[in-house]
């Protein structure tokens, strides 16, 4: 017998048996596995768990209450997509999204498979690509915070901080995924300082261990409230030459926007830090410069009349 | 990018989704299957027949899943169980959800609105069995002007050439373009426009927001067949036969910098430092680069690109003192 049809017998039992199956029964039943050594057994099924798991089942480890072997068990409440009720024009939308996708397509072909299974006259791809997109979700460890987000039990990683570079274990309870930018970012209550904090998924080091202990997301509790990066702690006031000036009226609400001395414009923008402020001004050479803060402004000028860049290391 | 799922596993996964199908859809052809699915008739006829050997324990014919295909029409029976199909992995999940959002994100999309009606109910079913999900994900996009990527849109949709006047990073200036579109791609919470830039005879990317002006033009601008969107990533895409500057980053500024940029070699220093390599198309633009990096870069070649860095930081502090 080939090892997928093992696979899909084991699947099978323990979805539908009515109490978990100890290791031995698994061995003894299951087509696949009877005849097995218990060695050979032990790590043929320790393989197939693990490539279960790998595909999103949920194959769960059950105790025994009197002290017996533990059982494993496919609990059906957790194996089974819940009832949607997608109309068909959701379906299909949804399907020109998964195959705009760059990076992640498969994944997002698959789900919409799995959304589509009772669906009758659902176009099926065979749409024409006019734009693409670049979330990828495939960072391993967004799976783990995700499933941690669903279920609820804190985690723990190592994450390295943007500032300083050095890196400290955490302990989250995760509320909440943004993505910002290209970037994925968890939400959560950082226990050690007890306030909510944003970190940056490509920034944790390692994998994301999940704990069992449970918390209680706050119930107003909005992921999309949340900024990422470094709070914005001032206004920054930069000219955009005449050049530029309708760039700046493209990209910055006309509020904040008036126009200067020799036909450019000021924008009143917030600022992060000046360091970021400076890069931002820098890139656009002369087009553009930092009216105010006057600190950044100087700190600009600073940095221009040295020797900018060092010649050696 | 981790490693492809292996074979078995996503053997396994299509058979999980395959199977639900079939038996929501008695009498089902072959080749209606193997078109959805994406997967040769003879391997899927391959995977109908291994379910043959499958069911439960006891395995005696009240067991077995029952497979037949009759004259080419498909039937699954005994097998309720696999009736409805596996939930969405998170990676799926978050894959579609975010794609979703992207796409919900562009304006003037008449699927939009069906769109958001699917994400909704999606997004309740994604998250724990109280429907935490709808608010704990959030995916967004910043996007240049609506006009632009709406005249994008329609041009790709018509195949035609368009016009733009556009500022370039690489020189600092605007000039009139004439683009054939390619494609209209999301990365790093912008949009661009790929396509062949007939100023520069070359395939180039335009970020949207610096477009100033667009218009269609009668012209068609069929997209060639070997154009592959994969082949991006990020927002910049290395072109054969780019000089390629050296230097050194900060360990502050070398954590961000690969993400960002097409680095072709990355070293790390025995200080924290990181020598690295760097593909460019213009030295201006180069130049602006690494003005803005400041005290985080470090030990640039070619020298020419140091006079450049120079010049125009001579030419930026004239800014300052004259105004």
């Amino acid at each position: 017998m080939r090892r997928i049809e093992r696979l899909i017998n084991l699947i099978a039992a323990l979805l539908e048996s009515d109490r978990p199956m100890t290791a031995e029964e698994i061995r003894k039943e299951i087509a696949g596995y009877e005849g097995a050594k218990p060695e050979a057994f032990r790590r043929a099924f320790e393989r197939d768990k693990a490539d279960l798991k790998a595909i999103g089942i949920p194959l769960e480890t059950r105790d025994d209450l009197y002290g017996g072997s533990p059982g494993y068990t496919i609990p059906k409440s957790r194996y089974y997509l819940p009832q949607l009720d997608l109309e068909e024009d959701e379906l299909a939308a949804l399907r020109i999204a998964a195959d705009a996708l760059l990076g992640s397509g498969e994944d997002a072909d698959t789900g919409v498979m799995k959304l589509a299974v009772g669906a009758d006259d659902t176009p099926w791809g065979g749409v024409r690509l006019t734009w693409n997109a670049d979330v990828a979700a495939t960072e391993p460890v967004l799976a783990r915070l995700y499933q941690a987000i669903s279920d609820n039990v804190v985690v723990a990683f190592s994450y390295r901080s943007a500032t300083s570079g050095e890196s400290k274990q955490r302990t989250v309870e995760p509320y909440g995924i943004l993505h910002r930018r290209g970037h994925w970012y968890v939400v959560g209550r950082d226990r050690d300082v007890d306030e909510i904090r944003t970190f940056k998924v490509g920034r944790i080091e390692g994998d994301v261990e999940a704990g069992a202990d449970l918390f209680d997301v706050p119930g107003n509790f909005d992921v999309a409230n949340h900024t990422v990066g470094e709070e914005t702690t001032e206004i920054a006031v930069v000219r955009f030459s005449e050049n530029v000036a309708w760039w700046a009226r493209q990209a910055y609400p006309s509020p904040h926007v008036r126009p200067a001395p020799g036909g450019g414009v000021d924008v009143e923008m917030p600022a992060a830090s000046i360091d970021a402020l400076l890069s931002f001004a820098l890139w656009w050479g002369t087009e553009a410069q930092i009216m105010s803060p006057p600190a950044a402004r100087a700190a600009l000028v600073t940095r221009l009349s040295k020797e900018v860049i060092a010649t050696d290391a | 990018m981790p490693d492809p799922a292996p074979r078995l596993a996503r053997r396994l996964r299509r058979i999980l989704v395959l199977l639900p199908y079939a038996i929501k859809h008695p009498g089902v052809s072959v080749d209606e299957l193997a078109r959805k699915f994406s997967v040769p008739r003879g391997e899927l006829l391959d995977d109908l027949n291994l379910l043959f050997m499958c069911g439960l324990p006891g395995y005696g014919p009240g067991d077995l899943i029952d497979v037949s295909v009759d004259e080419d029409h498909v039937y699954v029976r005994m097998a309720d169980y696999f009736a409805a199909p596996l939930r969405l992995t998170p990676v799926e999940a978050l894959s579609l959800y975010a794609g979703g959002a992207a796409m919900a994100a562009m304006p003037e999309m008449e699927e939009a609105d069906a769109l958001r009606r699917g994400l909704a109910k999606l997004g309740r079913a994604l998250g724990a069995s109280d429907g935490a999900g709808a608010t704990a994900i959030d995916v967004r996009f910043e996007t240049g002007p609506d006009q632009h990527v709406a005249t994008i849109r329609s041009a790709l949709a018509e195949s035609r050439r368009v016009r733009i006047e556009y500022f370039s990073a690489s020189t600092g200036a605007l000039a009139v373009r004439d683009v054939d579109p390619w494609a209209l791609y999301a990365a790093l919470g912008r949009w661009y426009l790929i396509g062949w830039d007939h100023l520069r005879a070359d395939e180039r990317m335009f970020r949207t927001d610096r477009i100033k002006s667009i218009a269609m033009l009668d012209e068609p601008a069929p997209v060639p067949d070997d154009f592959d969107p994969a082949s991006y990533k990020g927002a910049f895409k290395a072109r054969a036969g780019q000089p390629v500057a050296f230097f050194e980053l900060s360990p502050r500024a070398a954590r961000w910098f690969e993400e960002y940029y097409p680095v072709t070699e990355g070293r790390d220093l025995p200080d924290g430092w990181r020598a690295t390599g760097l593909a460019y198309s213009s030295e201006e633009w180069l130049a602006r680069l690494l003005l803005s990096l400041g005290e985080d870069v470090r030990a640039v070649r070619p020298a020419s690109v140091m006079e450049r860095v120079g010049a125009l930081a001579a030419e930026i502090l004239d800014v300052y003192q004259t105004a």
